[in-house]
């Protein structure tokens, strides 16, 4: 099991986390488990199961309640400020609805992943030192739209929308990419070509990459490892390939439905 | 939902009718509250064609000695009111959106109703024995004005934009001045600005009133020559100000416009 | 794939319009006398002012019935009768449903020229015609009000579905009948929201007319000015202040009810 890694290439370990929303809802009950550096791995579970919240604790932008997650030996801090924002520089996030800010162009967006790496007057005046620009458009480059760096990012498809928000993501050069859902809202044929991008990104820079996925199909496809989760608990933790729909029936505590599935239309 | 899916109807005066009814009687009321009886108001026709012919012939002598130099300064004074209340209203568009300020956004709703509520010519009443008689008072006035109702306006903006591109810089370890910076400020600043533009067409028909008080602009002008009976003069005065204020409307209007789209 | 240029950036019209709006403001700024130390060094007097003003003179208070009442009757006159005309006002220059172009483009005219002008001018006006007094002010807030409701209701009727418009012309209605049976039923909310709307206004707007003479709160106000009776005239702005946020609460109460 991963779970007992040797402990000098753990990138992210959890020890008994869990969130209790202040409204009472438990989001994550009593997850412990390790990420080696440089995984590639996959969280499935239903909606509502606790994926994203599983995520959003690893860069702190949901608090845990009890337990703890440390980003490369480092506990991820529980109050707003410095030490937190220079965990998240060092992790990037992809989400479901892209967050781009769509009335400026696609290169600026970009630039928002060297936030925290500039100086506050640069980013004010949107005065970008020439690296960081630099930085940017390669990172627009591995993701394959260098092109439209200066196109307006609400002008873009769903697809190159999300590639930007890729992007942004490299764009911190970072050691971890959260990926919440990232396919969710795009059609078949571009789903695959996301995910390739982020597998791709995770063999050639070996940045360790978490992937919030509803199919199984695609889980199974890309998840080297995959994470199991139902009602906030961990349920699964096992490599993609050996998954049984057994397995998928007591992840989702039912039998898997078509819904479930994103028909391999493109393969 | 009546359990009686089909009441038996019975004619009831509907709301109309009694709103009707009590407006009605307001009406009458303040009507002879202020003496305007049918003698009165039957005259009024008579009198007011008699008085819209003292208007006429337009008297242009003073037109660029007096008259347009009274409208430039309306227009300076409501320029520097609109400057003044963009550059306080943007902060507390901000603070004042409850989306993002919950607790500051009370309050900062709180002071700007209450600027709202008094009429800029009341806040000229206090300015001008401050700063002395003349424009600077006036301008002083609808910045005040201006803050109070930009900075609701904008708050309204703000409220209504879209947070979740701020949320993606500060997962990129932004400050919470970083996110609003990068993330909020380009989704809104063109429907603030649009504002910015309205609020001073807004000003400029103001600050024809602020004259009254001796706060600068053409009102003191219109007032004097209407008071001292000088009406060709006066038509001088509204014929310039209403050209000044259409055309300014227009190309204020097609700039607004533009920001809306863009 | 290559890199695209960069475009134009522009930065000469950029600049442009900075220096623009900057000169502008500094052109006005000094025109006008702007200057924040001669708003420093006032400050004496204004503290002077300030301490003048307080407390207001909670005595004088029941001699601001009766002005505040004629205040509230100016307003509803003119309310009321603007009300009324502004709806042929609005209807005829709302496109889609103006009988023909001259008229919507004449009307439509005449509501930016009402607009424009100054509420100062009509009550001088009608000063001039009918003696300074309550009268005088009620007849410039009817116009004021013209101008106000016609302009938003018209926006309103132009926004209409015009299917039902259609239907009642298509059954042989006439023009007053696609009117009373196609349209205005569509946007009565919007009419009532935009009267009390104009009502707020005009309870503002009299205290201003008052200045000049047209009766109301606005007179005691000037009077009281006049003689330097300054705890007064905080007790009048007080007392304004109140029964301005007492009716913009009852108006908002109203509308949200209507919509
Ligand atoms: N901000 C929040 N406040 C309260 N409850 C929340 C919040 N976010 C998520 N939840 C609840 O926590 C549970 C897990 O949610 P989430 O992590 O979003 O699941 P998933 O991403 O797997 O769909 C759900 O029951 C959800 O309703
Ligand atoms: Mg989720």
């Amino acid at each position: 099991m991963s779970a007992t890694a040797a402990s000098n290439d753990v990138m992210i370990r959890f020890r008994g986390a869990g969130v209790t929303y202040p409204n009472g809802v438990v989001g994550l009950q009593d997850v412990s488990l390790d990420i080696r550096q440089g995984e590639f791995v996959v969280i499935v579970g239903s909606s509502g199961a606790g994926k994203s919240t599983f995520l959003r604790t690893i860069n702190g932008l949901t608090p845990l309640s009890t337990g703890t997650v440390e980003v490369s030996g480092q506990p991820v801090p529980r109050r707003q400020g410095r030490d937190l924002r220079q965990l998240r520089a060092r992790i990037g996030m992809v989400f479901q609805d892209f967050r781009l800010v769509r009335r400026v162009s696609v290169l600026n967006n970009v630039l928002i992943g060297r936030v925290a790496r500039v100086a506050g007057w640069r980013s004010v005046l949107n005065l970008w030192p020439r690296a960081d620009v630099e930085l940017a458009f390669s990172a627009l480059e591995r993701v394959g739209i260098v092109d439209k760096a200066y196109t307006r990012a609400g002008e873009l498809s769903g697809g190159q929308q999300q590639r930007v928000g890729i992007a942004r993501a490299l764009a911190q050069e970072p050691e971890v990419i959260l990926a919440d859902e990232p396919v969710a809202s795009l059609d078949p044929v571009t789903c695959h070509q996301v995910m390739e991008d982020l597998l791709r990104i995770n063999r050639e820079l070996g940045i360790t990459t978490l992937v919030n996925l509803h199919f199984l199909d695609l889980a199974r496809r890309y998840g080297q490892r995959i994470i199991g989760l139902q009602q906030g608990r961990l349920v699964f933790d096992g490599a993609g390939r050996d998954v049984t729909d057994a397995d998928f029936q007591r992840i989702y505590g039912r039998r898997p439905e078509e819904d479930d599935f994103l028909q391999e239309a493109s393969t | 939902m009546s359990a009686h899916p089909l009441p038996a109807r019975r004619w009831r005066p509907g709301f109309a009718s009694w709103t009707t009814l009590i407006v009605g009687g307001l009406l009458l009321w303040s009507l002879w509250a202020i003496e305007a009886s049918p003698e009165r108001l039957a005259r009024l026709p008579a009198q007011l064609a008699q008085v819209l012919g003292f208007f006429w012939p337009v008297d242009w002598q003073y037109g660029h000695t007096r008259v347009l130099p009274a409208i430039v300064e309306s227009i300076q004074l409501a320029w520097i009111g609109t400057i003044i209340g963009a550059a306080l209203s943007l902060p507390l568009a901000i603070l004042g959106a409850s989306t993002l300020f919950p607790w500051a956004a009370k309050v900062i709703k709180g002071i700007s109703a209450t600027i709202r509520a008094v009429p800029e010519i009341l806040w000229a009443l206090y300015l001008v024995p401050i700063v002395g008689l003349g424009p600077f008072a006036g301008a002083l006035a609808l910045g005040i004005n201006s803050v109070g109702m930009l900075s609701k306006l904008g708050a309204e903006v703000v409220e209504s934009a879209d947070l979740a591109a701020m949320e993606a810089v500060e997962a990129a370890g932004g400050s919470r001045l970083a996110a609003i910076r990068l993330g909020l400020l380009p989704q809104v600043l063109p429907e603030l600005m649009a504002h910015w533009l309205f609020r001073f067409e807004l000003n400029l028909r103001a600050s024809a009133v602020l004259g009254v008080v001796g706060a600068g602009g053409v009102g003191g002008l219109l007032l004097n020559t209407l008071r001292y009976r000088q009406f060709e003069m006066a038509a001088a005065v509204l014929v310039l100000t209403v050209l000044v204020v259409l055309a300014i409307d227009m190309v204020s209007g097609s700039v607004r416009r533009k920001l809306l789209r863009g | 794939m290559n890199r695209p240029a960069p475009p134009p950036r522009r930065l000469g019209l950029w600049l442009t319009i900075l220096i623009g709006l900057g000169a502008m403001t500094a052109w006005s700024g000094i025109s006008i006398g702007f200057s924040v130390s001669e708003l420093v060094c006032n400050a004496a007097g204004g503290s002077r002012l300030l301490r003048e003003s307080w407390p207001p003179d909670f005595a004088f208070l029941p001699r601001l019935i009766g002005p505040f009442l004629e205040t509230v009757q100016i307003a509803l006159i003119g309310t009321v009768v603007g009300a009324v005309i502004a709806i042929p006002v609005a209807v005829l220059a709302a496109r889609p449903v103006s009988p023909n172009w001259l008229t919507w483009i004449l009307d439509r005219n005449f509501m930016n020229i009402l607009r424009t002008l100054p509420d100062l001018f009509w009550a001088m006006l009608f000063a001039t015609a009918v003696g300074f007094g309550p009268l005088a002010g009620a007849l410039a807030l009817s116009v004021f009000s013209v101008a106000v409701i016609s302009k938003l209701f018209s926006e309103s009727v132009e926004a209409i579905d015009l299917n039902l418009t259609e239907a009642v012309r298509a059954s042989g209605g006439s023009w007053l009948q696609m009117i009373g049976l196609g349209t205005l039923p569509q946007v009565w909310p919007q009419y009532a929201a935009y009267v009390l709307y104009a009502f707020e206004l005009n309870v503002r707007g009299s205290m201003v007319l008052g200045l000049v003479g047209a009766g109301g709160i606005g007179m005691i106000l000037e009077t009281q000015r006049a003689n330097f009776e300054y705890e007064r005239v905080t007790m009048i702005v007080l007392a304004v202040l109140v029964v301005v946020l007492l009716i913009e609460q009852f108006s908002i109460a109203v509308r949200r009810r209507l919509t």
